[in-house]
């Protein structure tokens, strides 16, 4: 009976106005920055400058959605430092093996050539 | 008789025990003031940034290890010898075939993802409004979205797997379509199997997360998160929903653009 007291009491409640205003600025950000990497992508040539270009903007775009959809931002700062810090050490995993790869590539073919 | 009494007696302690203990140590604490369940999707999702990180710098290892394309880029063609040109990979689009439409399938499959976060997004900002009605709309959006970005991914391996027309012809002097894990049409073996194990990997990610969403939907529709008085588990899968997005995004760089 309680049970069925409660239920009656949720109904009547009032749901507030929805606030999604912010949700829809990151989804245009997003949107844009996509846009923009296809424009670069049909109007450079390939080169280390254009990768760079793609590298800060995947960034850009990596930092509106962990912060706003996934609400990071608003986390404690001990919450978000010990997401930051373990991810930012892969930066150094991906420039070092990187690094091996192309040194690698280039003993390959000249082992080969000469 | 004084000492019995006295001991049956309530202490002035036992009455202070009585009250809900809140110290460092009684339980009941959230650290960096999230609940449990949220703080575990947060280092889950960490140790599942590790395994993306680790494919995709295995990508940058192999394709670094591999000669580049010389010369202009229209006269490319595929060759074992080198890395393939991801926007000749990767040029075909569902009902215009024989068309060059380089990465318009993936720009479509890249803004299917991004809009299922939105919608994801506005069923956690549903849930804090205890709006279940609301709730319920944005789930549906979302595993529809994601159910379309599977079969645009199942579309996509099917074209990949089946191959463009002209093939490639191989060191032993055949042609070949296409490509499995032992060899491709469009370049290195690597660069087939790099392939199906990023994509793969992370639509097994998205397949996952779809499975959750139907389940929250049922749960939703059948009052569970109202009775429970929050809608937290929807926020849980909310960030689950959102890492997927997360790693097609540095996917979509580094595999198509780069």
């Amino acid at each position: 009976m309680a049970h069925h007291v409660e239920v009656q009491h949720n109904e009547i409640r009032e749901i507030p106005k929805p606030n999604t205003g912010w949700i829809w600025k990151t989804f245009w950000v997003l949107v844009g920055i996509t846009a923009v990497e296809f424009v670069i992508a049909f109007t450079m040539p390939s080169s280390t400058l254009r990768n760079s270009i793609y590298i800060v903007l995947t960034i850009f775009k990596a930092f509106f959605i962990v912060a706003e959809f996934m609400h990071l931002k608003h986390e404690t700062k001990g919450l978000i430092w010990s997401i930051l810090i373990p991810v930012a050490l892969l930066i150094w995993l991906l420039v070092a093996l990187v690094t091996e790869g192309s040194y690698a590539g280039e003993l390959l073919q000249h082992t080969f050539s000469s | 008789m004084s000492t019995s009494s006295s001991t049956l007696a309530p202490t002035t302690n036992s009455v202070e025990l009585e009250q809900p203990r809140s110290g460092t140590w009684d339980g009941g604490n959230e650290p960096f003031k999230a609940s449990y369940g949220k703080l575990m999707m947060w280092f889950f999702l960490l140790s599942d940034a590790f395994t993306f990180a680790a494919f995709l710098t295995t990508y940058g290892m192999i394709r670094h290890r591999n000669p580049v394309y010389v010369g202009d880029v229209k006269d490319f063609e595929f060759s074992t010898a080198y890395w393939p040109i991801p926007e000749k990979v990767f040029n075909a689009f569902p009902g215009f075939h024989g068309v060059d439409l380089p990465l318009a399938f993936v720009a479509l499959m890249t803004m299917i993802l991004i809009f299922s976060s939105v919608t994801m997004v506005l069923a956690v900002e549903a849930g804090h409004r205890m709006d279940k009605n609301d709730v319920q709309k944005w789930l549906l959006w979302t595993i529809l979205f994601g159910a379309t970005f599977l079969s645009s991914q199942a579309w996509e391996w099917s074209h990949f797997i089946g191959g463009h027309e002209e093939g490639t012809l191989m060191s032993d002097g055949t042609m070949f379509h296409g490509a499995n894990l032992a060899m491709n049409q469009y370049g290195p073996v690597l660069f087939g199997d790099l392939f199906f194990f990023i994509t793969g990997f992370h639509g097994t990610h998205v397949f996952s997360g779809v499975c959750l969403l139907v389940w929250a939907f049922i749960a939703t529709t059948n009052g569970t998160f109202e009775k429970r008085g929050h809608y937290e588990m929807v926020e849980k899968i909310g960030l689950y929903w959102h890492f997927v997005d997360l790693v097609w995004v540095f996917v979509f760089t580094f595999f198509y653009l780069v």
